[in-house]
């Protein structure tokens, strides 16, 4: 690294870590990595271990008989008999779950599609018609002197599904959704020191005077670049520190990690670190390009802000559609570093790909910082104001 | 010596129906600035003094003409002029979160000034400009006198051979513009050369050896001060600028 390029980084990295709104952006977002990742655990532990309390309030417009009386009590219902019209106002009221009116043979389940308990509710009700079902069955047949078992159970279907050692659907989600979030921490930690460092600077009006030392504009640009980076990979690593620690919590916390092992290997722990670095050089390089060429600190903000949100959907459409990574894909820019981090997640990680993607990073960074460069010297980006 | 020759800069201007007009804010400026002396770049705001201090300094690249200090040339050898100017303007900021100790001596190494040397000058130009009880201040924390101060040390820290100081004044109370006039006269006296431009014309006449007056990118008059009066019969140089614009059919009240 030559002097000058030097000096300039550490008058910029003086500037970032003396600036309290650009150290806030680089601190306090990789704190909210361990709210999500406890936060949606806990959320998708009560959803999965709901307490039978909060969906067995089943209303019948008729009198259960002793057998119907035994299957509902064996399945925990919280049995209310009332007329049609009460059990609609008791419904409306939320003291009811589900109502069951009986016509005849005919059975309709009255609910609202908008109760968050609904599927649990029409569970633990189907589950009890089709206990019932069964029993009015096996009394039916066996009054014609036939055997049930051998009617019922003509056909047997035994549920054999095999899944990874230490996976489950919760973890994988958890995991991959915490490393989007590092991308967005990265990304979000990136935008504010790219745009105060040059259009911040712009307006403040201290890039008149940064013009007239005998510095080459490469050497202006790459410094401001660096330390941009330097910034988004503090954040990078804060995160994906909190990420782990967060993962071990939960993973001890919650029932729906029983079984599974949430702590990465040393070895994605060192994937995941190739593709903090490669992403915050990339997104570094893009966020001082495109701030570079606007002439106010609020322009550069407007301009940004469409950055942060294609860092992030490409991911979560990804994740969404199921897109695998491949050769091809790692070429593509944002998209390649979601994919590895689900390659990480899913411990299916293929060397070329990080080869390929930190290969199109170089080129990109490399793009960028050329045209930038060439830019930086013209009037429109220097006195644009 | 620093000698410009016909030096052009044009601008487009987009007015608000898109419709785009080209200008000069400086057209076919040519002079020559000897060691020692002073020159007085004079004219109202939007004369021209701006754009024609920046495309000396290197800041901003002329249309046409050329710029050579002790004949190198901006294209060639834009490091090594660059080394020896030292560029100030009434809107040069300077970094609020850095002490002055930090920016002097960021200035040095910028100007690869010898790190054993490096120490020495910031010292004694503290010392010079009354600056030792705020070295280790924050820019951001000092008053604008204070401020100023820092700007000139920051100037005088790599010992430049010349000094372009833009509407330097501009803005400041009476106290702060005596320390740029006193730090002008005392670099006069090490030789240097010195393009000073301002719209007070009363501080021109104090303290140039020579003026040259602009007006709509164009020089309207130029010469030592007392050439400048007698030959427009005022006795300032406030009076003998309306005199010229008035020669040249132009309405000052417009």
């Amino acid at each position: 690294m030559n002097k000058k390029l030097y000096t300039i980084l550490k008058k910029e990295l003086k500037e970032l870590f003396r600036d309290k709104k650009s150290l806030s952006m680089m601190l306090v977002i990789p704190i909210l990595i361990p709210l999500l990742i406890i936060g949606m655990s806990a959320l998708f532990n009560m959803q999965i271990n709901k307490d039978v309390s909060e969906y067995n309030k089943i209303g019948f417009n008729y009198e259960l008989n002793e057998v119907e009386k035994s299957i509902a009590e064996n399945l925990e219902f919280e049995v209310v008999v009332k007329s049609d019209e009460e059990l609609k106002e008791e419904y409306e009221n939320g003291n009811l779950n589900l109502y069951v009116l009986k016509d005849g043979n005919n059975y309709t389940l009255n609910a609202n599609d908008e109760d968050e308990n609904l599927n649990f509710s029409l569970n633990l009700v189907n589950a009890y018609f089709a206990s019932y079902k069964e029993y009015l069955q096996r009394e039916y047949l066996s009054d014609k002197k036939i055997n049930p078992d051998e009617v019922i159970n003509l056909i047997t279907v035994k549920e054999n599904i095999s899944s990874k050692e230490n996976e489950n659907y919760f973890s994988k989600y958890i995991t991959t959704y915490g490393f989007l979030f590092i991308i967005m921490a990265i990304t979000v930690s990136a935008t504010y020191p790219a745009t105060d460092t040059t259009a911040g600077e712009k307006e403040r009006g201290t890039l008149e005077t940064l013009l007239t030392f005998p510095i080459k504009a490469r050497d202006i640009i790459i410094g401001k670049f660096l330390s941009v980076t330097v910034s988004s990979v503090i954040t990078g690593l804060l995160s994906l520190v909190l990420f782990i620690i967060s993962l071990n919590i939960a993973g001890s916390m919650f029932k729906i990690y029983e079984g599974v092992s949430l702590m990465l290997s040393i070895e994605s722990i060192m994937y995941a670190l190739i593709v903090i670095f490669a992403y915050s050089f990339l997104i570094s390089g893009l966020c001082i390009a495109i701030a570079s060429k606007s002439s106010s600190f609020k322009e550069a903000q407007s301009s940004l802000t469409p950055l942060t949100f294609i860092s992030f959907f490409p991911g979560m459409i990804a994740f969404m559609i199921d897109i695998s990574s491949s050769h091809l894909l790692s070429l593509v820019p944002f998209l390649n570093y979601t994919l590895l981090f689900e390659d990480i997640t899913n411990k299916n990680v293929d060397i070329l790909n990080i080869i390929l993607m930190l290969l199109s990073t170089i080129i990109i960074i490399s793009m960028v910082l050329f045209i930038i460069i060439k830019q930086y010297k013209s009037e429109k980006v220097l006195f644009s104001r | 010596m620093l000698e410009v020759t016909d030096l052009k800069k044009k601008f487009v201007k987009t007015d608000k129906k898109k419709r785009r007009t080209e200008f000069y804010a400086d057209n076919g400026i040519t002079f020559k600035a000897k060691e020692g002396e002073v020159i007085g770049i004079l004219g109202p705001n939007g004369a021209g003094k701006t754009t024609l201090l920046r495309m000396i300094g290197g800041i901003l690249e002329p249309t046409s003409g050329e710029v050579t200090f002790d004949s190198l040339g901006f294209k060639k050898n834009e490091l090594e002029i660059k080394k020896n100017i030292a560029y100030l303007s009434g809107n040069t900021k300077i970094y609020n979160t850095l002490t002055c100790y930090e920016l002097m001596r960021m200035c040095g190494e910028f100007y690869d000034v010898e790190a054993s040397s490096l120490e020495k000058r910031i010292k004694n130009i503290s010392k010079i400009l009354n600056m030792e009880d705020f070295l280790y201040n924050k820019i951001g924390n000092l008053s604008t006198g204070q401020t100023q101060r820092v700007n000139i040390a920051r100037c005088m820290v790599h010992d430049p051979k010349y000094y372009i100081l833009d509407e330097a004044t501009s803005g400041l109370d009476i106290l702060s513009s005596q320390v740029i006039i006193d730090f002008i006269k005392e670099e006069k006296k090490k030789n240097k050369t010195i393009l000073y431009s301002t719209h007070y014309m009363e501080e021109a006449e104090n303290i140039c050896d020579y003026v040259i007056m602009i007006n709509k990118g164009v020089i309207i008059k130029e010469g030592t001060p007392d050439k400048v009066k007698k030959d427009t019969k005022t006795t300032n140089l406030r009076d003998a600028f309306f005199a010229l614009i008035e020669r040249n059919g132009e309405d000052y009240n417009e």
